[in-house]
């Protein structure tokens, strides 16, 4: 399951509709792989808003490290979830601890975390345009292994931008 | 009737003071008890027997926690053992039982003979009486409270779906056609953002409005309304489930569509809680004049009767209440890594549902 690609056809869909000119270089699969390995990661994913066609949906398109295929089928909601938090706050989230954080009786409302046995978990927003055009989530097995300095190297990685994305939020020409 | 001799009438009452599950007390003129039947003698605790067997003067009092007037369920204004004048023929009363504690007795309290002031007072147990009304109540009490909550998610799913919706729609539509108009180019990006934002705030109404209580469970049916929940279970969940209708689109009355819609989405959201799994089957057929619905996961399963559940318990309490309505039956099965199957079967046969009708 390591290193899946979208398929080649979607893939085009996704660049036209971001349009950048530095866009078709950008392999968002060995990016998060790459990330991945560094700071060894359990699972990194991307979701990102989806074409006027699709009712501009947000979408998980790349993962890596999944377990299975459970997150291809989501359809993420503003407000709802992990990712839709950031998508409807433009802030990041961290979650340290699944198992002291978040209610057992409310798990189910976050299916990626069940499906993929996360424990910690951290989400990012990506911007364009002044708003929030996809997540970066990156996320471990085990408790504890979240760390502040794990975070921050993280987090410098990817600024200030990831791909066609801004990691942070600013004013654009 | 005038046949009957002085001897034999008397046999009759003896058998009835001794027999009868009526508690019997012979009250005096100063409130005291002169004799009580073996029924009483099971109300009253033992010391007060004892004290009435020693000839120490008991009275009713002792044991009475009081009685229902029109002021209060437990007075003791009026008492009926010195107000004579009442008419305590027939009354509630309480009394600290033995073993029991306070229980509720219908009464009847009257004057037997005048000269002597003996008066007799006679007590039914009204426990079963209250638990049967209880009952009752409580279940024509639930009819009516799942019966608002649907109506008024039917009313608000209306609005959300006729008019919040449908305005939205059609500002995004004026939305849509300045993109065609003679605008710059940063007004188009800001306008498709803008398109898309409120795109996605339609579909979130929309499925607030399905959510509530589906349009198409009253305009299409059960099988639709299955269709679009599950494929939104799967989109927000991940769970596939696997939808088998053998009804060819027929139509049930309202009551037991909305039953039968209600009790399978618990169940599918308990198997998407507990069960561990992402897929569940789910069958709706009609076999022997029943509508069955099946839903049946593979997943690890619970100890039905266990005293600690996962969650409120109170999940399978209303799918039990639900089916109830609707003169069903609901078999919950499950073992501890065996899966769960529920299976709803609802009585069709017009006789029946007349006389559901008529109640």
């Amino acid at each position: 399951m390591i290193g899946e690609k979208a398929s080649p056809a979607f893939l085009s869909i996704c660049e036209g509709v971001i349009g950048m000119h530095d866009e078709s270089k950008f392999d968002y699969q060995q990016e998060i792989d790459a990330i991945r390995k560094r700071f060894d990661f359990d699972l990194v994913s991307i979701a990102l808003v989806q074409p006027a066609a699709d009712q501009f949906v947000l979408t998980w398109q790349y993962a890596s490290g999944n377990l299975n295929d459970r997150y291809k089928r989501i359809i993420l909601h503003s407000g709802k979830g992990i990712a839709g938090m950031v998508f409807k706050t433009g802030k990041s989230v961290v979650i340290k601890s699944i198992r002291s954080e978040i209610d057992p009786k409310d798990l189910f409302k976050y299916p990626i975390i069940v499906a993929e046995q996360l424990q910690s978990v951290a989400a990012v927003p990506l911007w364009k345009n002044s708003r929030v055009a996809g997540v970066l989530s990156v996320a471990f097995r085990e408790e504890n292994q979240l760390t502040e300095e794990r975070i921050q190297a993280f987090q410098q990685s990817i600024e200030p931008k990831f791909g066609p994305f801004f990691t942070k939020e600013m004013v654009e020409q | 009737m005038t046949q009957m001799n002085d001897a034999h009438m008397s046999v009759l009452l003896k058998n009835l003071y001794m027999n009868s599950m009526e508690a019997i007390f012979f009250v005096g003129e100063q409130g005291e008890v002169l004799a009580m039947n073996p029924a009483a003698e099971q109300i009253l605790d033992i010391d007060v027997i004892e004290q009435l067997h020693q000839g120490t003067q008991v009275s009713i009092c002792q044991t009475c926690a009081g009685y229902t007037n029109e002021e209060a369920m437990l007075s003791c204004s009026n008492c009926f053992l010195d107000h004579n004048e009442g008419d305590f023929s027939s009354f509630q009363v309480y009394l600290n039982t033995r073993g029991q504690g306070i229980i509720p007795y219908a009464a009847s309290y009257h004057t037997i003979d005048q000269e002597r002031g003996i008066r007799v007072f006679m007590l039914l147990n009204l426990t079963r009486q209250f638990k049967t009304q209880e009952m009752l109540y409580r279940t024509n009490m639930t009819k009516y409270v799942i019966k608002a909550q649907e109506d008024e998610r039917k009313r608000i799913s209306r609005e959300l779906h006729d008019s919040v919706a449908q305005e939205l729609l059609s500002s995004l539509v004026d939305l849509r056609v300045l993109k065609y108009m003679n605008v710059d180019g940063v007004v188009l990006d800001k306008l498709q953002q803008t398109e898309a934002s409120l795109t996605r705030l339609l579909d979130d109404i929309r499925h607030l409005a399905v959510e509530l209580r589906p349009a198409s469970l009253d305009d299409l049916g059960l099988e639709a309304a299955f269709r679009s929940h599950f494929k939104w279970i799967a989109q927000n969940y991940g769970l596939l489930v696997s939808f088998d209708s053998e009804l060819s689109s027929a139509r049930y009355s309202n009551e037991i569509e909305t039953v039968v819609y209600r009790v399978c989405q618990e169940a599918v959201l308990n198997a998407l809680k507990y069960a561990n799994t992402d897929e569940v089957q789910v069958r709706l057929h009609e076999e022997q004049g029943d509508l069955q619905l099946i839903v049946r996961d593979e997943g690890c399963g619970f100890q039905p009767n266990t005293r600690d559940p996962k969650g409120t318990g109170l999940g399978l309490f209303g799918m039990r209440e639900r089916a109830e309505l609707v003169h069903g039956q609901l078999s919950i099965r499950s073992e501890v890594g065996g899966g769960t199957t529920i299976h709803l079967r609802i009585p069709l046969s017009p006789t029946r549902s007349e006389e559901g009708d008529a109640e």
